[in-house]
């Protein structure tokens, strides 16, 4: 394991393996269609339930094995990593900027902005969030951008927690005050002087929301609220393949192992990184 | 103590008012509710008139402010799709969205107990270790998906146990034991922890000197001890439970709030949606109390401080 | 003799060496008798009392050589199922520093009172109760039989200490080993500790070995005391002629240090160095680095030289 006296500094005790699962999912979700064994939604009603190739009855063609339509699972599953991606980038990327924003504002300004905000984020903490899932989804039309809005709702309140508690710490610093005193705007001392205290911590958390954000789409599209047909989610396979549970194992485990790993290496990747740049966020 | 439970009583009361808010909000984002009431070609005066007598045609805050008040009169309008009080519906379901719960948290606490407990003794050992990779693994399962493989491998291949429905013990292990698979690492972690701390103290250390079996050190004395975080902290869990009983209940067709709310999602039966994430809540909010209450139960110390 | 150890020596495998805490030491402790063990931090004093009582740290602490006895029965070949069930708590007891601590905060104290009474099977059923408000009556905690149910945190410092005295002796142990029972105390309830100590010993005719650091206690306590440094013992004896006429460089130190009423010194006398590190202590004395009558003999170890009726001490200037 030592062997690696020969990588730089920041590189030695990576967790390897789940970068480069990590690495395979972004590769198959950007270049999916030029790797893919089959086409994704190609129906070849000949070739329905076929199990794997180590199975009797399999066809080295269907690496995984084939589904109720005779679709290719692993060629459905590359296609599948191009939603959680996407739904990953856009959830965290807005569900981070909002939630770090208003953990600043409240941090930073403290008193009844503070209390109001705090009020806030127990009130969104006291509905479940796959209810909240459901509400919205039947307020709005199920879909890839309901999940990426039920996501943000849901875990601003978290980023926002966090935030706050960091920035309550940074006030008190010298340099802040300093700032204030020469009369630094506010919003110059948000970019300038906070951003940048917080910006390992939020590295860090968007990496730890990663497995959570899919196993949270998987969810809703196994429940019908997501990604609908004939898009391609991995939760959605395993919602299909349900039905016929007993004809086809390989569908019900195929997918979900894609999700398990995904989740996997997102938190393995997840804990070294906070281990190497925050490692107060520990208890969490 | 009482002080500070009175505080979180009322930080928990608005916190439901907020969500009450938040769920009626939401349902009315769905577009004006009158056009699901009404058939297509309803003539602009009757659409009117039934807007007035459904008092759509005031502010929002005012329509809010009616419904409120009809929900703590108890009445959360009809269910279309059941045919019956919405509020009637969901409390019927409910106690089976609970006992799932308990059930659930049940299995997790009863996995997490001796896998934390002698992953602390045998600190380093093969327990420890196992008991980890599992933790990591279990972490990244989605409850859902532990529920079908739980339906193909003990429902269907083994044919041991049955896969869906509600009425015997056997009906409700395969559920729960999807419902409390999620949170067996992170009490397994407490337990560990806490016990690796016990271990350590004083008073286990008087005990061994004053000859206590060891056995009885680690499972009465430490333990106990131990248990404090834990127990705590169930509360949370609960709620939890809670959660993931929405996805659990509609895989094993399990008569609860949870199902009963997805499915009327899909009817866009608001009056029954409205009805169960606002218990839900409820239920939620009052088991995130429950941790509170549950610190001077559990610990002497605190139960007598003022 | 209730207590006779033999050339002790208890090594520590740590992962950067082998310590030697305890190397080579040897006492002796009658019926009724209090010897004091005293010495400063890391002198191996705590090691020893442990070492009695077979409590060392799992895995890296070992008895290398040496005999315990204890009413003539060798502890160190003893199993440790054997230890636990015959000797701890029933024929050995120990009272440690921090009476805070030393209760288990989530269980009643006649819990715990009961708990030894009842792994050793002194007494049962409704016996058992009453043992357990006899005892704590004896260690003077006012009406026991009402507070049976009362938790540690219910108690004064002082109090739990007389808590953890009665959890010790309520098997009427041969020894009891006192690890600084006063040191977390403030100075009016070490008083009260010391008496009940000394009540105990009339009671019951056990030995008391009591480990301390502070001279005043061990003076008030103790008949005879053993001093050690660096793991040995360098010295040993009644108390009173110690005290007068300390022989060991380090004991006539250690007293020099203590400040005195009238004492027109404006700095403390301290003893100038370090004790040496005991994963390779030095062959010969241990003290001589810091030995103000240090000689060339030294580096060779010194014999324990008996200077009069019961007082020994380790120099080369005494031989």
């Amino acid at each position: 394991m030592r062997a690696d006296g020969w990588l730089p500094e920041w590189a030695r005790g990576l967790p390897w393996l789940p970068i480069l699962v990590l690495l395979a999912v972004g590769v198959c979700a950007l270049a999916g269609e030029t790797i893919m064994p089959f086409d994704p939604n190609e129906l070849d009603l000949g070739a329905a339930f076929v199990p794997p190739p180590w199975q009797e009855g399999g066809k080295t063609a269907y690496l995984l094995g084939a589904d109720n339509l005779g679709r290719d699972i692993l060629s459905r599953i590359m296609a599948g990593s191009r939603v959680s991606v996407i739904v990953a980038f856009y959830a965290i990327l807005f569900s981070g900027s909002i939630g770090a924003l208003i953990g600043m504002v409240a941090g930073y300004f403290g008193g009844p902005v503070d209390a109001v905000l705090m009020r806030l984020i127990e009130i969104q903490q006291s509905v479940p969030s796959i209810a909240l899932a459901l509400i919205l989804a039947a307020a709005l039309e199920p879909g890839l951008w309901t999940v990426v809005v039920v996501i943000v709702l849901t875990y601003w309140a978290w980023y926002a927690r966090i935030i706050r508690g960091e920035i309550m710490a940074l006030k008190g610093r010298d340099y802040i005050a300093f700032a204030r005193v020469a009369g630094v705007s506010t919003p110059v001392i948000f970019l300038r002087h906070l951003l940048p205290n917080i910006f390992n911590t939020l590295v860090v958390l968007a990496t730890l929301q990663v497995g959570q954000v899919i196993l949270f789409e998987a969810s809703l599209s196994f429940l019908g609220l997501g990604i609908q047909q004939p898009d391609i989610s991995w939760g959605l396979m395993l919602s299909d393949a349900r039905q016929y549970i007993t004809n086809a194992w390989w569908a019900i485990t195929m997918p979900g192992l894609a999700i398990m790993l995904t989740c996997l290496s997102a938190n393995v990747f997840g804990d070294w990184l906070r281990d190497r740049l925050d490692p107060q966020l520990r208890q969490l | 103590m009482w002080r500070f439970l009175t505080r979180r009583a009322w930080q928990g009361a608005i916190s439901i008012l907020g969500a009450s808010i938040i769920i009626f909000l939401i349902s009315r984002l769905s577009g004006d509710p009158i056009l699901i009431l009404l058939p297509n070609d309803a003539s602009q005066s009757l659409i009117e008139e039934t807007r007035r007598t459904y008092g759509l045609d005031r502010p929002l805050w005012v329509q809010y402010g009616i419904w409120a008040q009809k929900a703590l009169a108890g009445d959360f309008g009809r269910s279309y799709r059941w045919e019956m009080p919405a509020l009637r519906l969901i409390l019927e379901r409910l106690p089976a969205t609970i006992e799932l719960a308990v059930f659930g948290l049940l299995f997790s606490v009863a996995i997490a107990v001796p896998v934390g407990v002698l992953s602390a003794v045998h600190r380093g050992g093969w327990i420890d270790r196992v008991g980890r990779v599992f933790a990591m693994l279990g972490q990244a399962m989605p409850t859902f998906w532990v529920g079908l493989l739980l339906i193909l491998v003990f429902a269907i291949h083994l044919n041991w146990l049955p896969a869906f429905g509600h009425g015997t013990p056997a009906h409700v292990v395969l559920p729960a034991i999807a419902l409390g698979w999620y949170p067996v690492a992170a009490q397994t972690r407490i337990v560990r922890s806490a016990m690796l701390d016990v271990l350590d103290s004083d008073h286990v250390r008087l005990s061994r000197a004053l000859g206590t079996p060891e056995r009885l050190i680690v499972w009465k004395y430490a333990l106990r001890n131990a248990a404090v975080p834990l127990l705590t902290m169930l509360g949370v869990y609960f709620a939890a439970m809670l959660g993931g009983a929405f996805v659990v209940e509609t895989i094993f067709a399990w008569p609860g709030v949870g199902r009963t709310v997805v499915e009327a999602v899909f009817s866009r039966d608001f009056p029954v949606v409205q009805a169960g994430v606002l218990f839900t809540s409820i239920l939620f909010v009052l088991s995130n109390l429950l941790v509170d209450l549950s610190y001077g139960l559990v610990d002497p110390r605190i139960r007598d401080a003022r | 003799m209730v207590l006779a150890v033999e050339n002790l020596q208890m090594h520590l495998h740590l992962k950067r060496g082998v310590l030697r805490a305890v190397d080579g030491i040897s006492l002796a402790v009658g019926e009724g008798e209090t010897l004091g063990l005293v010495g400063e931090s890391g002198s191996g004093k705590t090691l020893t009392g442990l070492s009695l009582l077979r409590l060392l740290p799992k895995g890296s602490g070992r008895i290398v050589a040496g005999s315990i006895k204890l009413d003539g029965q060798e502890l160190t070949t003893m199993s440790e199922s054997a230890m636990a069930r015959d000797i701890r708590g029933r024929r050995i007891a120990m009272i440690m520093q921090d009476p805070m601590t030393s209760l288990n905060p989530v269980f009643s104290i006649g819990d715990q009172v009961r708990n030894p009474l009842r792994n050793h099977d002194i007494a049962r059923g409704a016996a058992l109760r009453s043992a357990v408000v006899d005892v704590l009556t004896r260690v003077r905690i006012p009406s026991p039989s009402q507070r049976l149910g009362d938790y540690p945190h219910q108690f004064s410092g002082g109090q739990r200490q007389r808590i953890v005295a009665a959890m010790a002796i309520g098997c009427t142990p041969r020894l009891l080993v006192a690890d600084e029972p006063t040191t977390a105390l403030d100075v009016t309830i070490q008083v009260q500790i010391i008496s009940l100590l000394r009540q105990i010993q009339s009671d019951t005719g056990a030995g008391i070995i009591l480990i301390t650091h502070d001279l005043g206690v061990a003076a008030s306590l103790c008949r005879r005391i053993a001093v050690m440094y660096a793991g040995q013992i360098i010295e040993t004896g009644p108390v009173r002629r110690i005290y007068r006429m300390p022989s060991h460089p380090y004991t006539q130190a250690l007293l020099a240090a203590i400040p005195r009423l009238g004492d027109k010194r404006t700095r403390l006398q301290a003893i100038a160095g370090q004790p040496p590190s005991l994963i390779d202590p030095p062959s010969g004395c241990r003290f001589a680095a810091r030995c103000p009558a240090r000689m060339d003999k030294c580096a060779e170890a010194p014999p324990m030289v008996t200077l009069a009726d019961g007082h020994s001490a380790a120099c080369w200037k005494l031989a």
